[in-house]
């Protein structure tokens, strides 16, 4: 499943943030140890808008509302990062989930991620990793994301990513003010969350020129070789040791007496 | 070592040792492993996958820096009531393309402060600001209060809809230590002095600009700035009541008490939220002085009394300063839809006929009540018959403003037009006595300003001694150089903050 956000219909009400944090059960307006610069993702929030101002071609000013939570990469590298499984591929609905009570708290998926979106609790005591849970549960309820359901304008909008992909093109192709690029559709792979706008990503501070090809497929080339490797260095170990021994056994002690032993190892 | 382990016996330790860890571990695995989150609650509306219309959905954008309404997100619970308001009441949001131009479409009439069942949209703040005002010796500060305040404040007190509390609303304010109380029913007189003067000139000379738009509603005038910029020329070029008022105050009263302008604080009650974004406007003021310094709702003055722990109901009645305290019953109606054009037409016919306007004129059933449309005519001698409409709620004003803009003129030639059904008496400051906002208690409200306009010793503008002074002393005459200054305005074509036709043509 998949969202498509068109960011020239977002008005900034800020509907999606306030559902997230209904559903999601988020405190609001907490002092935080950490300060942001600008309203921005953290603990409590795992999606907001934020204003951007960018200068258009024509040197006009506009402002733009960008929405901002985990992208759902198709090949997440925060999910391959984590060695204790907390971070995983939902395998109904394809959303990259975080289970808490399996988390060790390394923050490798804080570093794996390359949108920066997981976002630790520094001020608690006991802290765990956070971000967007694509809704998860209501995914499976057939319901919408509660961003996706929250939105007045039809900013966003959920459905299957081959549809939706098709969908951005259409919109892209039958109005010529849209910058001709679907955010995320090639991104590392591919995101499930997919982007269209009006003004050039790089202006509405969107990670650009990110490689198509999903980091993980690089270290799993020889990270999954790393059993087999082990194993083997194991075996050949072993081996080595038993012929060690057998061979220092012949030299000390010709094979012809053999003493009795008491029945033990 | 005392005692001897054998290496069967260390093995068989080890062992166990392992596989019980190891059981324990898996016994981990076993329990039912959860994502994070999702364990919340959503209105009912929010189900399915979101490609459905709904009939509430979302809430409406408020931007930080609105001036006149605040949000506070933790009380929001979605039940999409202020785009109820804002989207069928108002006609603003959905009433743009997109994508937005650089501004978040806001008239600022706070319609959706009385429909957020939650509070979690109020009026953006002022009653610390007042405070300090107040305590700050060096101050004078001098506050007025709107006709729609006079018959509404009482509810907060548990009086009924329409119980008209005007003298205890001063005593209030005197208690509360403001050093002067007047009554923007006299801003109102004197902008039906400027306005029916003007009106007539344009009825009688400047024929091109008619029709006449009305233009004592903040939430109109920024609507018209907004969407019907091509006929911002038919506005009126009066400020407000209240601006006017606090114009005159900063000039002809400071002079008169001999107080410098610059300590002088002027505050306004207002049934309004848009005042509170008309008072920031640049063009209102005169040398570099805001015409109002601050303005409370109807509600944020409750909550000043309720604070201070003034008993209301034991006030004894208290009348308004002199100078700038008296009020015809033509400037008490302003707050009701029709208001302004029955007072408007009052005085335009005494400046036109030099006589007095015919008994119907004083009683003009036809521009009364709450209907959203109204239509009537008023046959003033040498001037012909003057057709007139009466709007409230910007969603039936745009039926009039798009023929008006269709047909190039329109069948009538004097429009009044109020952003909040039933005009200020169902304004977005006004308490909120009746969830949603319910046309019983406008009615209620409604009935009370007429009865104070019957029974008002004079009943029009121009017979209000205070203003025939102010006139005499001050101004001069209605549309005189002064007046301009002091009274008239300009207005600002907001449509290229929302528009945007290069980015929009497929909008």
């Amino acid at each position: 499943m998949a969202v498509l956000v068109d960011l020239t219909k977002c008005i900034g009400c800020e509907s999606c943030s306030v559902a997230c944090k209904l559903w999601n059960k988020l405190p609001y307006g907490k002092e935080k140890s950490r300060r942001q610069k600008e309203k921005d993702l953290n603990d409590d929030n795992w999606t907001v808008i934020q204003e951007k101002h960018v200068e258009g071609e024509n040197g006009k000013a506009y402002t733009r509302f960008v929405k901002k939570q985990c992208l759902h990469c198709l090949e997440p590298s925060c999910a391959s990062a984590c060695f204790s499984k907390a971070l995983r591929v939902d395998p109904d609905t394809h959303a990259v989930v975080y289970v808490p009570e399996l988390c060790v708290g390394c923050r490798y998926c804080m570093i794996a991620c390359p949108f920066e979106i997981p976002r630790y609790q520094w001020d608690e005591p006991l802290p765990l990793v956070t971000k967007c849970e694509f809704c998860v549960g209501r995914l499976k309820d057939g319901d919408a994301p509660a961003c996706v359901s929250a939105c007045p304008t039809g900013a966003l909008v959920y459905g299957e990513r081959d549809a939706l992909i098709a969908r951005a093109h259409e919109i892209i192709a039958a109005n010529p003010h849209y910058v001709d690029y679907v955010y995320g559709e090639k991104e590392l792979g591919g995101t499930q969350w997919l982007y269209i706008s009006d003004q050039p990503f790089e202006k509405l501070g969107f990670k650009m020129g990110l490689e198509e090809i999903p980091p993980s497929t690089y270290t799993h080339a020889y990270l999954s070789k790393v059993p087999f490797l082990a194993a083997a260095w194991g075996l050949f170990l072993a081996g080595m040791s038993y012929y060690h021994h057998r061979r220092a056994k012949n030299e000390k002690k010709p094979p012809e007496k053999k003493e009795e032993g008491d029945g033990r190892i | 070592m005392a005692q001897n382990i054998s290496r069967r016996d260390f093995l068989k330790l080890a062992s166990g040792t392992s596989l019980f860890g190891l059981g324990v571990l898996a016994s981990g695995c076993a329990s039912e492993e959860k994502q994070s989150g999702g364990d919340g609650w959503m209105p009912d509306q929010y189900h399915g996958r979101g490609d459905f219309p709904a009939q509430l959905k979302g809430r409406v954008a408020i931007a930080p820096d609105n001036a006149a309404i605040v949000r506070d997100d933790e009380k929001c619970i979605l039940c999409g009531q202020c785009i109820e308001a804002c989207q069928k009441v108002m006609s603003v949001h959905g009433y743009y393309p997109l994508p937005i131009k650089d501004e978040t479409a806001c008239i600022g009439c706070g319609q959706c402060t009385l429909w957020c069942p939650t509070g979690a949209i109020t009026e953006r703040p002022a009653v610390e600001e007042v405070e300090a005002a107040l305590a700050d010796d060096e101050k004078y500060v001098v506050v007025q209060t709107a006709p729609a305040t006079k018959v509404s404040l009482g509810e907060e007190f548990g009086l009924a809809p329409g119980a008209i509390v005007s003298a205890q609303q001063v005593a209030a304010l005197r208690a509360l230590g403001f050093d002067a109380v007047f009554d923007t029913c006299t801003g109102a007189d004197i902008t039906i002095m400027e306005e029916a003067s003007e009106a007539l000139m344009r009825l009688t000379k400047k024929q091109a600009e008619l029709p006449h738009f009305t233009s004592c509603c903040p939430g109109w005038v920024k609507f018209c700035e907004y969407f019907y910029p091509d006929l911002m020329e038919h506005l009126s070029t009066c400020k407000s009541p209240a601006a006017m008022l606090g114009a005159t105050v900063k000039s002809y009263y400071a002079e008169k008490q001999g107080i410098a302008p610059e300590n002088i604080v002027t505050v306004s009650i207002m049934p309004c939220t848009a005042k509170k974004f008309e008072a920031q406007r640049e063009e209102l003021g005169v040398d570099g002085r805001v015409d109002v310094d601050y303005v409370l709702t109807t509600r944020e003055l409750a909550r000043l009394i309720k604070r201070r722990g003034i008993d209301f109901s034991a006030l004894s009645p208290s009348g308004y300063d002199s100078v700038l305290g008296e009020s015809s019953g033509a400037g008490r109606i302003f707050a009701a839809t029709g208001g302004v054009t029955e007072a408007a037409v009052r005085s335009l016919y005494y400046f036109a006929t030099k006589q007095q306007p015919p008994a119907d004129l004083l009683s003009w059933q036809a521009v009364r009540g709450l209907t959203s449309i109204k239509e009537a005519a008023a046959s003033v001698p040498g001037v012909g018959t003057v057709h007139v409409a009466v709007v409230s709620g910007m969603a039936a004003a745009r039926h009039v403003l798009d023929e008006v803009r269709r047909t190039g003129r329109s069948r009538w030639q004097f429009i009044e037009f109020m952003a909040c059904p039933g005009g200020c008496l169902g304004g977005g400051g006004q308490p909120k006595s009746e969830f949603p906002a319910d046309e019983a208690v406008r009615r209620k409200r409604m009935e009370a300003l007429y009865a104070e306009d019957k029974g008002a010793p004079r009943r029009m503008s121009h017979e209000n001694g205070e203003v025939q002074a102010l006139y005499r002393e001050f101004y001069g005459a209605p549309l005189s150089a002064r007046a301009e200054k002091f009274l008239h305005t300009h207005f600002e074509d907001r449509s290229g903050r929302l528009f945007d036709r290069e980015t929009q043509s497929q909008a």
